[in-house]
């Protein structure tokens, strides 16, 4: 039997990953998704509106599953979607959570929805503070790509002429709850923005999805496709153009290449069967991750690339950057107690944000160099977490937790680490998974920068509740750990210099060129924002350039 | 009032999903919705129930600490939310809180009984709040009872969560979480930014 050839072999259907599998197919390329997981059922897998008392353990999970879960998203509710079973290490002093969704549609299935550009204060972040390099793309290039993903997915937002944030293409923004005007006022006296998030959920109907129904549990799965997930969105777009062959439970292993060095196809695992398969194709888009490319691709050891394919540079696995969370500050609104109670978390925590607003006149106007950003949070949650540290018992007790319900509130940072020599990831040389591929080894800590960045809003998060006239309880409580953000980029970074960098500016290796990256991975660093709407726009790029190469002969279609 | 002028749908709550629910057979307060998907057999709801991880005599204390905690007012309490349930079946799942459960339940014994000369459940309604006043209230602690401040705190918290997490509990909230809207709800409150009425009027 002849052995069958695909135009494209795409790994991963994430973000990154779903939106090159919909671009190529739409543009009539034959395209092999490999998916590492299953498809997932939305009334088995996701919440499904599920009470807690639905719930064995009523939503808290299993006590002997608690600890082996990977963050909020990972829960009682959700946990099949998640994967368990591929491991990973730590270096000795390193501390990584990597909560990885491996279903088809991956973290897009759970995701926070925030979706705010990049702009050349990040693009052009070096020239302006000295450190690192900039990226090879300006925001008047990318901008094309981040207005037609807007327009695909549906954000909800308003326009707000901020430097550090470029204005896209909206849908109504959600409605503030009494809790934002409240903080608002606070962050005009202290001299700090507050406005309505980037918020990728369907304020109207939008493009055939259906509205928002504001149940509040968008990261535990939406039952109607109401934000953006690639297997509502992306993926049956892909499947009506009939070019598309998804294969799930397809662990990649690593990219085949032929006597020239260049891919040819890919290796997997079938996890049914336990069984190698290879699968061929013209090219291949590598968007597992960011980690888990740099680790397909570091496995991928040949004559020609003895340290991993497209690592010429040395690059890959390198330059590892994430957010760093945690809870600058924490209280409660007097004006809201004994307040009757509000739906406050039907955006599920993404209805409002305070975008940078350091180092933007001078980058160095403060301690540290960047910026970050605070998503604020409270009002009645689904559960009364005050309430189990609250002093008493009793009618007065009772009393007082349905006073307090509807007053807490926090504030969440979300802080870029910087690029260093120190934070990467690597094979480890002796750990292997269940299916014989060796697994990532994290080394990271965060920088000096970045934790002058959590000293600096713990003081104004505070600033910020007293002068909105709120009670400070706690101010700068444990961080979360490295790689809780979901947020990892820089290990396959994009650069014009070969030397330096493992892809081109348009996510295309420098050293194979029928070899494309598409997913956070390719950014230098992660900025203060979230890494989704850019894992798709840059997607798009990458993928409309690897069509273009198609068109000009470069990758000769099957 | 909150959430006037929100167009509010009916919850559609939807039948049959209490999904893995069921699979711990005594859950005789919780009204779970588990006629589904072939366990039928779990349905049979014991008429009495009984604990997992307490002794009964343990059981009864706990029932009464988190009938004290979050009592039957003007509105239902821990009782009737089956809390005490709720602690037998996440401390029976967790070995970690195990031993200070046990613990805490035989001091607090001991310590009625050096006080009162009575078990904790034999001691009048009012008796059992005067000896826990001192454990549950910090204006009221005193020295030498730190370990019953601690397992009061345990006993809490649990009752905290197994009430709230429940549906009795959701309704004394008016729990929004999970109920569907037709727009995204907003401030009740224009004109009053920062609330300084707001919070008045409702004092």
């Amino acid at each position: 039997m002849a052995k069958q050839t695909y135009d494209v072999i795409v790994i991963g259907t994430g973000a990154g990953g779903g939106m090159a599998i919909k671009t190529l197919c739409e543009a009539g390329l034959k395209v092999c998704a490999l998916n590492a997981g299953r498809r997932l059922d939305p009334e088995k897998d996701f919440r499904y509106h599920r009470m807690p008392w639905d719930m064995n353990f009523r939503g808290l999970d299993d006590p002997k599953r608690r600890g082996e879960s990977f963050g909020y998203m990972d829960n009682e509710y959700t946990k099949a979607a998640w994967d368990h079973e591929i491991p990973f290490t730590v270096a000795p002093g390193t501390k990584w959570m990597w909560p990885r969704c491996n279903a088809v549609g991956g973290k897009t299935n759970f995701w926070g929805r925030s979706s705010a550009r990049f702009g050349d204060i990040d693009f052009k972040a070096a020239s302006l503070d000295g450190y690192d390099v900039d990226w090879p793309i300006t925001h008047d290039e990318i901008s094309p790509f981040y207005t037609r993903v807007e327009k695909m997915i549906g954000v909800a937002s308003t326009v707000q002429n901020r430097p550090s944030n470029p204005d896209g293409s909206y849908l109504p923004p959600f409605k503030f709850r009494c809790l934002d005007f409240i903080l608002q006022a606070g962050c005009n006296k202290a001299g700090v923005p507050y406005l309505p998030d980037r918020c990728a959920q369907l304020t109207e109907a939008h493009e055939g999805h259906p509205a928002c129904h504001f149940c509040g549990e968008c990261t535990t799965g939406c039952d109607v496709g109401a934000f953006f997930s690639t297997p509502y969105f992306l993926l049956p777009k892909a499947e009506a153009t009939k070019n598309l062959e998804l294969r799930t439970n397809a662990l990649a292993k690593n990219v085949l290449v032929d006597e020239n060095g260049q891919a040819t196809g890919v290796a997997y695992i079938d996890r049914k069967t336990k069984q190698e398969v290879e699968v061929y194709g013209r090219a291949v888009v590598v968007a597992a991750s960011c980690i888990e490319s740099s680790r397909i691709m570091l496995n991928s050891k040949s004559r020609h690339w003895p340290n991993g394919i497209a690592n010429s540079s040395a690059q890959l696995g390198r330059n590892l950057c994430d957010h760093l969370y945690g809870e600058s500050a924490r209280g409660y609104l007097p004006q809201l107690v004994g307040q009757p109670s509000f739906p406050d978390h039907v955006g599920d925590s993404t209805i409002a944000w305070m975008p940078r607003w350091q180092n933007l006149k001078d980058p160095h106007e403060e301690n540290f160099i960047r910026g970050y950003s605070i998503y604020p949070d409270g009002g009645c949650e689904e559960f009364p977490g005050f309430a189990t540290d609250m002093d008493g018992f009793g009618s007065s007790f009772k009393r007082e937790v349905k006073r307090r319900y509807p007053s807490p509130v926090s504030f969440g940072i979300q802080a870029p680490s910087l690029r260093s020599d120190t934070n990467f990831m690597d094979l480890d040389p002796e750990v292997k998974d269940p299916y014989g591929i060796p697994v990532a080894r994290m080394h990271f800590e965060w920088d000096e920068n970045v934790l002058k960045m959590w000293e600096h809003s713990k003081q104004v998060c505070a600033e910020v509740l007293r002068a909105a006239g709120g009670v400070v309880e706690e101010i700068g409580g444990e961080q979360e750990i490295p790689g809780w953000s979901l947020h990892e980029t820089g290990t396959c970074r994009m650069g014009n210099d070969p030397k330096k960098f493992v892809t081109n500016r348009f996510g295309q290796t420098h050293d194979v060129p029928n070899l494309y990256v598409c997913d956070a991975s390719v950014f230098l660093n992660c900025t203060d924002k979230t890494t989704t709407i850019s894992i798709l726009a840059f997607s798009l790029r990458t993928s409309e350039h690897l069509i273009e190469n198609f068109r000009q002969g470069e990758h000769k279609a099957a | 009032m909150a959430g006037q002028g929100i167009q509010r749908r009916e919850v559609l709550r939807i039948l049959g999903t209490a999904a893995a629910a069921a699979q711990f057979p005594g859950f005789s307060k919780w009204g779970l919705a588990c006629g589904h998907i072939g366990n039928a057999a779990l349905q049979i709801k014991p008429a009495v129930y009984r604990p997992q991880f307490f002794t009964a005599a343990e059981y009864a204390m706990v029932e009464r600490l988190t009938e004290i905690i979050i009592p039957s007012d003007d509105t239902p309490g821990a009782r009737e939310a089956g809390v005490a349930e709720f602690i037998d079946f996440m401390v029976a799942n967790d070995p970690e809180p195990q031993y200070p459960f046990r613990v805490g339940l035989a001091w607090l014994n001991a310590h009625a009984e050096q006080t009162n000369g009575k078990r904790f459940v034999e001691l009048t309604p009012e008796e059992q709040t005067s000896l826990l006043e001192p454990l549950g209230f910090k204006d009221k602690a005193r020295p030498g009872v730190e370990s019953g401040v601690r397992f009061f705190s345990l006993m809490r918290e649990f009752t905290v969560t197994g009430f709230y997490t429940s549906e009795i509990g959701f309704k004394e909230l008016d729990n929004p979480a999970l109920k569907f809207y037709a727009e995204s709800p907003e401030c009740p409150h224009q004109g009053d930014p920062e609330h300084v009425h707001v919070s008045q009027s409702h004092s």
